[in-house]
């Protein structure tokens, strides 16, 4: 689903956001991107839906090269992708419906279908009865569940999440969480990226590990059950 | 070729679109009533220049060439129509009107007024037999007519030609400046409206840059970005647009009563017309096009990958 090549991400200035960073993860994988503050799991992620170029290096994502690909078919990548942000970034005059309906509507979806598709979705994560509320009127966990809402409406082959439990107590954490993972046990490919390590005791999954922008371990979650000594690094 | 899911795509922007409008009325209003006072400018311009044209095309419709004849009325009225024939089968002539030598001396005797006495003493009428030739609308300008006149010349029959040289030359230049003010002006105005409905287009883009970014992140592409603001700027040029042509059909009516005198004055003693359901519908036309026009000269720069 995802390989990376040798990819740089240098910006203007010449501080790097990304080195040498090789990476491969197959279809149904689910992958936690951890790292410190800074280590360049964002600009990972932003590699990876096309809001940035690599300076050096290849990427392929659902088997297509997107460092080649022109600006216009950014946009078809990106309904092919759910991206959860940290910051939700979710329409403020827009009620949570237009919120969710909006990457089906971009999908071209009819709107009877994103009619019965989002009302799903709303209900599947508890938000139902917030369907006509706006933004402002919602607690920060219920603007982490439409912002999941929406990455996850479309059915998106990749599911890229950024921090999602970043700006919840720990019970929504466990709840957003619990989301994604009924995403990935449907098929979804998972990237979440996390820096909490109780998110990464709790859901065993591989680990791939950033600092200073290198790639410095990638390992399954048998080998990190294993004691070090015996977990041999590998670079995927 | 465009997909279903394209055309979805198109029908959920310009829903968009329209809410977008709606939702800030006030912002909306602002811009429409921008647009509708240049709008109305351009309108009063366009309005004294097809006023004056009306005139100048009234002038010219009172051109004549005079072509003096060998004819002395006393040969019947055969040599005449033959003659007459002759004439109107000559290119860029649109009718003709014979003017015998008594005529024409009739014609001199009121122009002299008291001192036709004058004319008295002749033993016979010196004036020859004439035909009066209107030019078709096409053979107005100098060289049109000048060519006429050289045809009409080489008629057996027409001893001379007149057609009032330097007043068709006037005449010509009049219409000439008219049309370069009339186009300069108008280009003027309208980039001078386009650039107020870019600026407006872009404050709202401003406004609306968080919605914008969030929606690219999504996967919108740019028309799906785009077209809402294009919407949007047609409907405020075709809101502007009407309310113009409404106050400028109002200021019209009310205007023509205070200013009839002096407006039969400038337009040569003709009445002061309004605009045709033509015009008023190419009026109404260029709002939304303004509108449209404005909105992706200030959005041609959206960028793709932001």
């Amino acid at each position: 689903m995802i390989q990376m090549y040798h990819v740089d991400l240098r910006y203007a200035g010449g501080t790097y956001g990304l080195r040498d960073v090789s990476l491969v993860l197959e279809k149904g994988d689910f992958v936690f991107l951890t790292g410190s503050s800074g280590a360049g799991k964002t600009s990972l992620l932003r590699l990876l839906f096309g809001a940035e170029s690599p300076s050096a290096g290849q990427i392929l994502v659902a088997g297509r090269n997107i460092t080649r690909l022109p600006a216009s078919q950014i946009p078809q990548l990106r309904r092919q992708i759910g991206v959860i942000f940290q910051d939700f970034k979710l329409l403020p005059e827009r009620t949570v419906f237009e919120n969710v309906a909006i990457a089906l509507e971009i999908a071209g979806v009819s709107r009877s279908e994103i009619r019965t598709r989002v009302w799903s979705m709303l209900k599947r994560l508890g938000l139902a009865h917030r369907i006509d509320h706006k933004p402002r009127m919602l607690s920060g966990g219920e603007q982490q569940r439409v912002a999941t809402a929406r990455a996850l409406v479309t059915d998106p082959a990749l599911l890229l999440a950024d921090e999602p439990t970043g700006n919840l107590d720990p019970a929504l954490a466990l709840d957003i969480m619990d989301i994604i993972a009924d995403a990935h046990a449907r098929g979804t490919t998972v990237v979440v990226a996390t820096h909490d390590p109780a998110l990464l005791e709790r859901y065993r999954h591989r680990r791939v590990v950033l600092d200073g922008g290198r790639l410095v371990s990638a390992k399954s979650p048998e080998e990190y059950a294993l004691p070090a000594r015996h977990a041999g690094e590998r670079r995927a | 070729m465009i997909d279903v899911h394209s055309t979805r795509r198109i029908a959920a922007a310009l829903r968009a679109g329209a809410r977008g409008a709606g939702e800030r009325p006030l912002v909306f209003a602002l811009a429409v009533a921008t647009m509708a006072a240049g709008l109305l400018v351009l309108g009063a311009y366009l309005l004294v220049i097809a006023n004056l044209r009306g005139v100048l095309a009234r002038a010219g419709a009172e051109l004549r060439l005079v072509a003096f004849t060998e004819l002395r009325g006393a040969e019947g009225d055969e040599p005449v129509a033959a003659l007459a024939a002759k004439l109107r089968a000559q290119q860029g002539v649109a009718s003709l009107r014979y003017v015998s030598p008594g005529d024409a001396l009739s014609r001199l005797r009121g122009d002299l007024g008291q001192d036709a006495g004058a004319l008295e003493g002749l033993d016979h009428n010196p004036l020859p037999g004439s035909f009066e030739l209107a030019p078709a609308g096409g053979a107005r300008d100098p060289a049109a007519l000048r060519g006429l006149a050289d045809r009409v010349a080489a008629v057996p029959g027409v001893t001379d030609v007149r057609w009032g040289e330097p007043w068709v030359e006037g005449y010509a230049r009049a219409v000439r400046i008219a049309e370069w003010i009339g186009a300069g002006l108008g280009a003027f105005l309208l980039v001078v409206l386009g650039t107020i409905v870019a600026s407006t287009v872009r404050l709202s883009l401003h406004a609306r840059a968080d919605e914008i970014a969030i929606q690219r992140l999504v996967g919108a592409g740019a028309w799906f970005v785009r077209l809402p603001f294009c919407l949007e700027g047609a409907l405020q040029g075709l809101a502007a647009a009407a309310l113009a042509l409404a106050i400028l059909r109002g200021l019209f009516a009310l205007g023509l009563p205070l200013l009839g005198d002096a407006l039969a004055w400038l337009l040569g003693g003709q009445p002061a017309v309004f605009f045709g359901a033509a015009e008023s519908a190419a009026l109404l036309a260029l709002g939304p096009m303004l509108g449209l026009g404005g909105a992706l000269v200030s959005l041609v720069s959206l960028d793709e990958r932001a």
